[in-house]
């Protein structure tokens, strides 16, 4: 019979840690059911017999307001769990035990772990362990986590009190003293009338938060046949306790517990010594007046740096890699349907995946560092007054910046928002701020069309836009979904600890293979229908293929000198293409939506072929950069330029044959900007939402909110004398 | 005398303290302040200020905590000198 063990904790308690050493590598990450909060679990044996440990998310109480404390609270609660492990911090044992006074009333034996009693010794902290587990009625173990000191004897413990073996559990409850405990048996006695509310969970749990006017424990009593003789009850306790005791339920509720926690310290540990800790001494300087800001965007400089500058690298060799395969594979099979499939959707597809996984594991190995070390409490610290005036929260900051490098990991960085709101408008709006692969397509784009000087105003204007519009809809989507009232802003600034390498690289292995399997297949498969929608029905004209392979034979037959034989072979190809692009699906699709695309892509109707942009724009639907190598095929003009040039013969054409001007060049730009994250984006923005609607809703509001922006440059550049 | 009345939180200055007297935040925030600490009182003591004027930082139960203005000015204290 398998146990399980829950493990429950404030934040930064070190529970991940303690987590890590219990189970060591053998656990799972996945998400509780229909909520985003990741769930971790593990096993370990001790003498025999297997038991189960499940993290749980830190919480400071189990009054289940946000996500996570309803996933602890519910989870707790379940039948699921048979033995409880409260992890301490022992140097900030007085909050810590607030949470207890809840768990003490689950009817579960609860043991206790004191972590950090090395960081409590340094500050002068010295715990009565004996006398501790005297009053909290359950075994007290001390331990240092990240030392891995006390594993051994814990799983000794655990699988002792699993097995029923210890008997060093005792039921110790808060007194909440004579008026509110004659209320709470009341109340106790109305709750007993309904078996099943009765079986869910102790009487007396139920009770407590009734009192506390907690919204979830009044929804529970709502479905049950006594809510009537229970909510006349609970009307009657607070009749008699508020005018008596001077105060609301919950306001009682939680003195009561913060006075059994202050008693309780007060027997059993010294006070901290009122030196300066190392803490405050790095909080002097790091959270300084006028050296907090530099010092913050020193160190964002420098994540940026290792992961777009540094984990460019690797992804250079992996975008190469697979290039030289698919072109190796383009040469040695025949031309046709499957050839096609594997160079231009199969390896592209994978390329497209895995060339994200170097990044992301950079910069989520970035963001726990600074999440551990507990710098990342100070940076919101720092930025908060900035992003609140934009209807964001001090931690969006992070990710909308790290945007600007790719937005795929920067969604995934949004996971250090605690607040599931303040996470989601972060996660909607990042696909706003420009990443660099658009980067790629402004190049082309304003090189073509403007003067050096003015192409580098156009694109760092780009960059501005992106992050206004961002600003801009989050105010406006904060004040259209969520119109209730914003989650306080009560953040805890941790001491700064050093973080433990073993839990960082785990970490940054967790998220890369999370982000394979989970996203991995939704990119996959938006490639090869991308792939299918601007090869077909080309690709599969025999006929076509045919006298592709004909003229090709008629080149090599030429013996002509290699590199010009060579050149016009690949000219050859890039006809072929040309021929099946343009008259692919992307191509029929765009021919259908041009008049929609006229206001902005064609206001003079001077350019036929306006619809073409749209299967360049349906490619970049992979990954924007593929905007610009799908122009090169739909114009049948390289990308690369000549020696000498200036520039490409993509551009050559795109300015000479595209019918485009500067004003229209301009709102493509635009567009290519707003309408439409790339897949990738969708598909990390479907996994951390946890729905496709989120991801759908993402796309919608691109499209509609690029058209706009495209077509108010039209007409203001139009309305300024502009063509 | 003067000093004795209670005041919000978000008037003290950095270096002050204070002495909860009433937290007169309503719903979820009120809660989340409560199991804070922030109960009838408790001693706190103000930190500083964020760079930017906002958010407080401040010591209470022996932990830092930050606090926007929007949170502190809904907590009476009565100034400890």
């Amino acid at each position: 019979m398998a146990l399980t063990i829950a493990l429950a904790g404030n934040p930064n308690c070190g529970k991940t840690t303690l987590f890590n050493a219990l189970t060591g590598a053998r656990h799972h990450v996945g998400n509780w059911p229909g909520v985003t909060v990741e769930r971790r679990s593990g096993t370990f044996e001790h003498e025999g017999s297997t038991l189960e440990v499940v993290d749980l998310p830190g919480t400071y109480s189990l009054s289940a307001r946000s996500e996570d404390e309803r996933v602890a609270s519910q989870y707790l609660a379940s039948p699921e769990v048979d033995l409880v492990l409260n992890v301490l911090d022992a140097s900030n044992l007085e909050r810590n035990l607030y949470l207890s006074t809840q768990l003490l009333e689950l009817g579960k034996p609860v043991a206790f772990v004191l972590n950090m009693v090395d960081d409590a010794e340094s500050r002068g902290i010295r715990i009565d362990v004996p006398a501790l587990e005297i009053l909290l009625g359950g075994p007290v173990l001390p331990t240092v986590g990240n030392r891995e000191q006390g594993i051994t004897e814990l799983k000794a413990l655990l699988s002792a009190m699993a097995r029923g073996e210890s008997n060093r559990c005792r039921r110790i409850t808060v007194d909440y003293g004579h008026d509110i405990e004659g209320e709470l048996r009341l109340l106790e006695a109305e709750i007993c009338r309904d078996e099943r509310l009765e079986a869910a969970m102790p009487p007396r749990w139920l009770a407590l938060q009734l009192l506390e006017n907690n919204a979830e424990a009044k929804r529970q009593v709502a479905e049950s046949h006594a809510s009537e003789a229970i909510g006349q009850q609970l009307s009657k306790s607070f009749a008699f306790l508020e005018p008596h005791l001077g105060a609301d339920g919950a306001t009682l509720v939680a003195e009561r517990r913060y006075g059994f926690a202050h008693g309780l310290v007060k027997e059993v540990a010294t006070a901290a010594d009122d030196k300066a800790t190392p803490t405050s001494r790095l909080d002097a300087i790091l959270t300084h007046r006028v050296l907090g800001i530099p010092i913050f965007i020193a160190v964002l400089i420098l994540t940026y740096s290792l992961s777009f500058v540094l984990g460019k690298i690797p992804q250079d060799w992996i975008s190469e890699g697979f290039k030289a395969l698919a072109s190796f594979a383009g040469s040695r099979l025949p031309a046709g349907e499957l050839t096609s499939l594997l160079v231009d959707g199969v390896i592209p597809g994978v390329s497209a995946v895995i060339v994200f996984v170097p990044v992301i594991m950079i910069l989520m190995g970035c963001i726990a560092f600074l999440e551990d070390t507990g710098y990342m409490a100070r940076a919101a610290f720092i930025m908060d007054r900035l992003m609140h005036l934009m209807g964001l929260h001090g931690k969006s900051f992070i990710p909308l910046i790290m945007g600007s490098g790719c937005n795929v990991p920067a969604i995934q960085a949004a996971r250090t928002i605690e607040s599931r709101q303040d996470r989601l408008i972060t996660m909607l709006v990042t696909p706003l701020v420009s990443c660099s692969a658009r980067l790629q397509v402004y190049i082309v784009i304003a090189g073509t069309f403007f003067t050096p000087l003015w192409a580098a105003v156009v694109i760092i204007a780009m960059h501005f836009l992106g992050l206004a519009l961002a600003v801009l809809m989050g105010r406006l989507l904060r004040s259209a979904l969520f119109s209730g009232p914003s989650t306080p802003f009560v953040m805890e600034l941790p001491p700064y600890r050093l973080p433990v390498l073993k839990a960082t690289l785990i970490h940054m292995w967790e998220k890369g293979s999370v982000f394979l399997t989970r996203a991995g297949t939704t990119i996959f498969a938006g490639a090869t229908l991308v792939w299918f929608l601007s090869r077909y029905p080309g690709i599969a004209n025999r006929q076509w293929t045919l006298e592709y392979q004909q003229q090709r034979s008629a080149v090599v037959a030429l013996s002509l000198p290699a590199a010009e034989a060579e050149e016009r072979l690949r000219a050859l190809q890039l006809a072929h293409e040309s021929r099946i692009v343009n008259t692919s699906l992307a191509a029929r699709l765009g021919q259908k939506v041009e008049p929609l695309l006229r206001p902005i892509l064609d206001p003079e109707r001077k350019r036929p072929e306006a619809w073409k942009d749209v299967i360049a724009l349906t490619a970049g639907f992979v990954a924007k950069e593929i905007v610009v190598s799908t122009m090169a095929v739909i114009h049948q003009a390289s990308e690369e330029p000549k020696p000498g040039e200036l520039l490409s013969p993509l551009q050559v054409a795109l300015r000479d044959g595209s019918g485009l001007s500067p004003l229209t060049a301009l709102a493509f730009m635009v567009f290519t900007l707003i309408y439409t994250p790339c897949l990738g984006t969708i598909a990390m923005i479907r996994r951390e939402a946890g729905s496709w609607g989120w991801a759908a809703f993402t796309v919608a509001y691109g499209l509609v909110l690029g058209w706009g922006m495209a077509w108010i440059t039209v007409v203001a550049g139009r309305w300024l004398g502009f063509a | 005398m003067t000093q004795n009345l209670p005041i919000p939180l978000s008037l003290l200055q950095p270096g002050d303290q204070g002495e909860v007297v009433q937290v007169y935040a309503q719903g979820p925030v009120r809660q989340r302040l409560l199991e804070m600490g922030f109960i009838r009182g408790a001693l706190l003591r103000v930190e500083k200020l964020a760079p930017l004027g906002d958010p407080m930082e401040l010591v209470i139960k022996g932990y830092h905590l930050s606090l926007r203005r929007d949170e502190s000015s809904c907590i009476l204290v009565k100034p400890v000198a």
